[in-house]
């Protein structure tokens, strides 16, 4: 099972700016949290936190049940360089093995990048360059890393961005598997119609955590603007 | 060495190698440039990708203040190693902590120390000049065949073994940290200390190689096969071991040719000269791919 989160009194300030006034929270496991909230609400800045990418103020306890795995990351629109000589497979190497990629041929590794390649549906794309992906192919690749931690501890910021519908079944299907394979999923998303779909808990953020609950309690108890923007930004 | 000087010798008084392999300092150039072809090859591409090109330029330019430095403290001018290499690294460190602690634009700041330790190394060369022949500087900042000792191609091979075990070690996370920071900090990875372990390895790197390149053109050779393999290389492999291939063939000519034709001209400018030939090659392989 995933790990309960606890979020005490934590807070962000950058220089000057708050970005984040003291959030009080509980993740628990086997549910999917939607963390909601217009564009610079500081979403993003509270899963960094979580993952300890950002210095922050208050505690951030992680209780696993059983035995800790590693946290399974999935970035927002990442981009690469266009003309990098690295393929997909080289990079899910570089996460797979500690070895330098050219050095060795590792063929047991290279089995298990394409299997994890295929579950996002990139196996044929094997051989393509990063900088040569679509938006929605780094995407998927950005899952398919992911998946390689075999983690029950899942962050997900904006992992639907650019994705076709095919592709966005796919995650879909591997989310409610993790979902039921009981881990712990924070998910950073603009959809209301799948935050309600899929959401156990909504929190919604801005500038602080102003609400949470159910999706259909903080969403339709929302303020107007606020949705209006969230959907329109989807 | 001393029976590998002596097979070159034998082999060339056979007929088997041309006459400039009577010259032990020869033998020991090439086995020199056989270690600091791959070891900069290799390091390349990790420049490249992280974008250090600039960095590790200006890391060898301080070599001109290291070298007046350490001949002023009263290093011997022919191998002033220790100022070279304490320099170089309090450069790159110095330039490093900045970057990190300021917004400043990276190749900004690499400007302004590029150009403040040429400008201190210019006004130190004056008093430099009043106690060795400044001539003998050229050695060390362009490179000389004649000057690779048996105790400088033991310290090449520790420093070979040393940056070995980085790549085998550190290049998998370094490549995944050059792409996405963020994620490659939530797997575990230092990136402080693993970009720290590089400069500290470019500075070594450039004290290593002073013989036979000299300090001055180090920075080129990190750069230059690495940029050549990268416009014709199609994946990672392909871009590390081309590196590999252009900086080794470029070292081993560098050596060879000036001999060979008795040109007086440093073995660093003539290996430069030939990498960027061999940057002109791959940017026709490229382009003639580009219409086949």
């Amino acid at each position: 099972m995933g790990p309960q989160i606890q979020l005490e009194s934590m807070s962000l300030t950058l220089g000057r700016v708050e970005i984040l006034k003291p959030v009080t929270a509980l993740f628990q496991p086997r549910q999917l949290h939607a963390i909601v909230g217009p564009n610079g609400a500081g979403k993003t800045s509270l899963m960094r936190c979580v993952l300890g990418l950002m210095p922050h103020k208050g505690e951030i306890r992680c209780v696993w049940p059983g035995k800790a795995t590693p946290v399974a990351y999935v970035p927002q629109q990442t981009a690469f360089e266009p003309a990098l000589p690295v393929t997909v497979e080289e990079f899910m190497l570089t996460t797979l093995t500690r070895l330098p990629v050219q050095l060795l041929r590792r063929t047991r590794a290279r089995m298990r990048v394409i299997e994890l390649l295929r579950r996002v549906g990139l196996e044929h794309k094997g051989h393509l360059q990063l900088g040569s992906l679509s938006g929605g192919e780094r995407q998927r690749l950005m899952f398919a890393q992911a998946l390689e931690r075999d983690s029950l501890f899942w962050c997900l910021d904006e992992p639907m961005t650019g994705l076709d519908t095919d592709a966005q079944a796919l995650i879909n299907q591997e989310i409610s598997l993790l979902r039921r394979q009981g881990a712990t999923l924070l998910v950073i998303h603009h959809d209301t119609d799948w935050v309600r779909r899929y959401a156990d808990q909504v929190w919604l953020i801005d500038g602080g955590l102003k609400r949470a609950g159910s999706a259909d309690a903080v969403l339709q108890l929302n303020l107007t603007p606020l949705r209006d923007e969230m959907e329109a930004y989807a | 060495m001393d029976s590998l000087r002596q097979t070159a010798l034998m082999l060339q008084e056979l007929g088997w190698l041309p006459a400039m392999f009577q010259y032990a300092f020869l033998t020991n150039a090439l086995v020199a440039a056989c270690m600091i072809g791959p070891l900069l090859g290799a390091l390349g591409p990790l420049v490249v990708v992280k974008r250090l090109a600039f960095f590790s330029e200006a890391v060898g330019h301080a070599a001109l203040t290291g070298v007046a430095i350490g001949i002023l403290l009263g290093e011997p001018a022919t191998e002033p190693l220790v100022s070279l290499f304490c320099f170089c690294t309090l450069f790159a460190l110095l330039l490093h902590w900045i970057k990190s602690r300021t917004s400043i634009p990276y190749d900004a700041l690499v400007g302004v120390f590029l150009s403040f330790s040429i400008a201190l190394g210019a006004a130190l060369i004056l008093y430099v000049a009043k106690k060795v022949n400044v001539h003998i500087l050229e050695n060390v900042l362009f490179g000389s065949i004649l000057t690779v000792k048996d105790r400088d191609l033991l310290v090449l091979a520790s420093i070979c073994a040393a940056a070995v075990l980085l790549i085998i070690r550190g290049s998998n996370q370094a490549l995944l940290a050059s792409l996405l920071p963020e994620l490659a900090r939530t797997r575990g990875i230092n990136l402080r200390l693993y970009d720290y372990l590089f400069i500290l390895m470019i500075a070594l790197v450039t004290v290593a190689s002073v013989k036979v390149v000299g300090a001055i053109l180090v920075g080129a050779l990190l750069l230059i096969p690495a940029t050549s393999a990268r416009l014709i290389s199609r994946t990672g492999r392909e871009f590390f071991w081309l590196s590999v291939l252009f900086s080794t063939v470029s070292c081993l000519l560098g050596v060879l040719l000036p001999m060979a034709g008795a040109m007086p001209v440093p073995s660093g400018a003539a290996i430069v000269i030939i990498a960027s030939g061999g940057f002109v090659l791959a940017l026709i392989i490229r382009t003639w791919r580009s219409f086949a």
